[in-house]
């Protein structure tokens, strides 16, 4: 029921095996475990996926939730322009880096969850969703129109109420002088 | 921060996560122990090392929190547990709030000492391929020395089905983020629903038996020097002079699999998990007959419903599933009536934002067509089907347990206590309760029409009955622009506590301070996130009155 917006989930799964495949790097490049060449790449991959996926994206309908200090990622990302926004650019890359990290047993699990992730950010770009960063909103002022220049403040000055009542039997003395004079347009 | 209403407010909690704590910690040290120094464990550590102890201890807390981490999920044994007030004193009750957050953290756990069981074993692996043992061929996992370790991963069972769990525990875990959850809810709640996989395949995880411990210790004790082995750890004189008789070996050194031990610890929690879903499938079987649909302003629809057999307490809530709408959504609302013995219908108001509540709401009262306007006739309301699942307990059943208590609620919030006063207007006298204070805040003044009826109804029963003072009413209208007035006359009563702007809760909760002195007040918050922080931290603070403020939060999600 509803769209599901797939690339929210892909995106917590990437951030998660980026976090497991540079856990992996470091036992495998601290224990010097056979092929920890593997195990150094892994090191730089899961950094750079880290750093890839951490800003969210703003989501299509519906309030977002930023993570936290996720602003200058966020400016670093969008600078890559289409690169980035493209979620079938993204699905090929993280399969990409995943599969070095096959090839060592410390980082094997990182590769397969990277895997997992990367199909479902095909599947995200398969349904047409792209990435939008979330910008602190500027206020927008609507400009004043031309003709509220200075709008009055006050009401006009006037006399009480019976010098203004029309006395019909003295027209004459009736009218009085506006002590300041009114006038539109000033 | 006062130290008395901190322990007042937290001190269950916290004790509860310390015992917690301190159980995993006793059960890792003593499991880490007893395989670092057993006897029947001495060879397998000299092959394998401290990986073997590590990757054992955390098992035995996986087993513990996987056991947990099921019982705080069954909604319907906690329901019962709080209706009993025989079996559970409020302190108990309260903890039972806090029944989500306790399986939030036994899932953290799950997925830590997850990570930690398998970096050990992976080592184990490793070891397992480059220390190959001669001597004690049965020991092996490795087919020879120097075996590939992913291959030994991949031919095992415990390591194919290991793989297997760290994967479906990785797609559990990614999608439970606060973010996916609001967002998506049902990627959540079918790769949660994984968890039955999940364990049926950590029951077989131990069969294979890759680790073996020793049988036969008083016979072979380890480390003695067999009648035709030659030690290199011991120089040729002490041999004769400090071998005795328990150094020697009767008998060859016999290993056996560990029995998989895992069934114990979870078997229970899941068919207990199992019973209750089956029992609430069973329960909610039967469709509930709507009876009327009621629109009303700020986009809140009333549904009123009978259900044979149906009885509930006010404050609690239902699960509402429409096959017409969505087979596999289930949506929770608050019961806003209970069925009484006069009257047998129950309703929940529910707002519409989301499309679900719009297809229900679409369903239940459908647009009228253009071309049938112009002639009125009768048509028959065909409603869709509708299961009802529930109801289930919440915080805000206490508010009756408490001598005086404070309930503040936030535009639709105000549902689980509307089935409170509904309950006092139906009787007033049997409670412990001897004093309310009611605090509403809307962003419009429309909300309040809501339940204006209702509200006048209890105050003017109470002044009726001579008891002013135990309902004491405050209305807040947030959004101060565009503001009209209640005119009619019958909501004086509201219109006379109404107030523009937010509330000023220090002052609040001074007043009532004030005048509840050294007394326990109940705090219900039910509502947005900034109110209930707030209401929580001013709970925890120092109070001059000498009252307590105890704090319970419904939550929404």
């Amino acid at each position: 029921m509803g769209k599901i917006e797939w690339a929210m989930w892909a995106n917590e799964q990437a951030l998660a095996s980026g976090l497991i495949l540079l856990t992996g790097g470091i036992v495998g490049v601290a224990g010097q475990f056979r092929g920890w060449q593997f195990a150094a790449y892994a090191v730089a991959a899961g950094v750079f996926v880290c750093l890839l996926e951490y800003p969210r994206s703003k989501r299509s309908k519906g309030t977002s939730v930023e993570r936290s200090g996720q602003y200058c990622f966020t400016v670093c990302v969008k600078a890559f322009g289409p690169l980035t926004r493209n979620y079938y650019v993204r699905a090929f890359l993280h399969a990409a880096i995943c599969v070095p990290g096959g090839f060592m047993l410390a980082t094997v699990l990182g590769c397969v969850c990277l895997g997992i992730a990367s199909l479902i950010y095909l599947v995200a770009a398969i349904r047409g969703e792209h990435w939008e960063p979330i910008l602190p909103r500027k206020e927008v002022r609507k400009p004043i129109t031309e003709s509220i220049k200075n709008p009055p403040q006050n009401p006009p000055p006037r006399p009480p109420a019976e010098i203004r009542r029309k006395r019909v039997d003295d027209l004459e003395g009736a009218a009085y002088d506006n002590p300041i004079s009114v006038t539109d347009n000033e | 921060m006062s130290a008395r209403s901190w322990v007042a407010n937290e001190g269950g909690k916290h004790l509860v996560l310390m015992l917690w704590l301190g159980t995993n910690t006793w059960l890792f040290l003593k499991t880490f122990l007893l395989y670092s120094t057993g006897q029947q464990y001495h060879y397998l550590y000299k092959m394998l090392g401290l990986g073997l102890c590590i990757s054992r201890a955390s098992a035995s807390v996986l087993n513990l929190n996987c056991s947990l981490v099921l019982l705080p999920m069954c909604r319907s044994l906690l329901t019962f547990v709080r209706g009993t007030h025989m079996v559970s004193s409020r302190k108990t009750r309260r903890l039972l709030d806090k029944s989500k957050t306790f399986h939030v953290a036994c899932g953290f756990a799950i997925c830590i000492f997850s990570v930690v069981h398998v970096s050990a074993h992976l080592v184990n692996v490793i070891n397992f391929s480059v220390s190959y043992s001669d001597d004690f061929p049965a020991l092996n996992l490795a087919r020879y020395r120097g075996e590939d370790p992913k291959l030994i991963i991949l031919t095992t069972i415990p390591g194919v089905t290991g793989v297997l769990l760290v994967l479906i525990l990785f797609l559990m875990f990614t999608s439970s983020s606060y973010c996916v959850r609001v967002s998506n809810y049902e990627i959540f709640w079918y790769t949660h629903n994984l968890f039955i996989v999940f364990y049926i395949i950590l029951m077989v995880h131990m069969v294979g038996g890759a680790l073996k411990y020793q049988t036969n210790i008083e016979a072979h004790p380890p480390g003695c020097v067999g009648t035709n082995h030659s030690s290199t750890e011991q120089h040729g004189d002490e041999l004769e002079q400090g071998e005795d008789e328990e150094r020697t070996c009767r008998e060859q050194a016999h290993f056996q699999p560990h029995y998989p031990q895992t069934w114990l610890w979870v078997s229970g929690p899941l068919c207990l998990y199992c019973a209750e879903r089956f029992y609430r499938y069973i329960r909610s079987y039967d469709p509930v007959t709507i009876v009327t649909v009621i629109r009303h302003p700020c986009n809140v629809i009333e549904l009123r419903m009978l259900k044979k057999n149906f009885k509930a307490r006010p404050g609690q809530y239902i699960v509402l599933n429409c096959p017409g709408v969505s087979s596999f959504e289930n949506h929770p609302f608050t019961l806003t009536t209970c069925p009484t013995e006069n009257k047998k219908t129950f309703g929940i108001h529910l707002r519409v934002v989301g499309d679900w509540t719009e297809r229900f709401t679409q369903l239940l009262l459908p647009e009228p067509r253009i071309d049938l306007e112009i002639l009125p006739m009768v048509r028959q309301r065909r409603y869709p089907k509708l299961y009802v699942d529930g109801p289930f307990g919440s915080p805000s059943e206490e508010v009756f347990n408490y001598d005086v208590s404070l309930c503040v609620a936030g535009g639709i919030g105000v549902t689980p206590f509307a089935c409170v006063l509904h309950a006092l207007l139906d009787g007033w006298t049997g409670f412990r309760l001897q004093r309310l204070y009611f605090v509403w805040v809307c962003r419009e003044l429309q909300s309040f029409y809501w339940f204006a009826e209702l509200l006048c109804a209890v105050h003017q029963k109470l002044w009726q009955e001579n008891r002013p003072d135990y309902f004491n009413l405050k209305l807040f209208v947030s959004q101060t622009d565009n503001l009209q007035s209640m005119s009619d006359e019958k909501y004086r009563p509201l219109t006379s506590r109404l107030l523009v702007g937010r509330p000023r809760w220090k002052l609040l909760f001074d007043e009532i301070g004030r005048t509840n002195k050294h007394k326990r007040v109940g705090v219900f918050c039910c509502g947005p996130k900034g109110i209930s922080r707030t209401l929580h931290r001013l709970c925890n603070s120092a109070r001059s009155s000498g009252t307590t403020f105890e704090f319970n939060k419904e939550s929404f999600s």
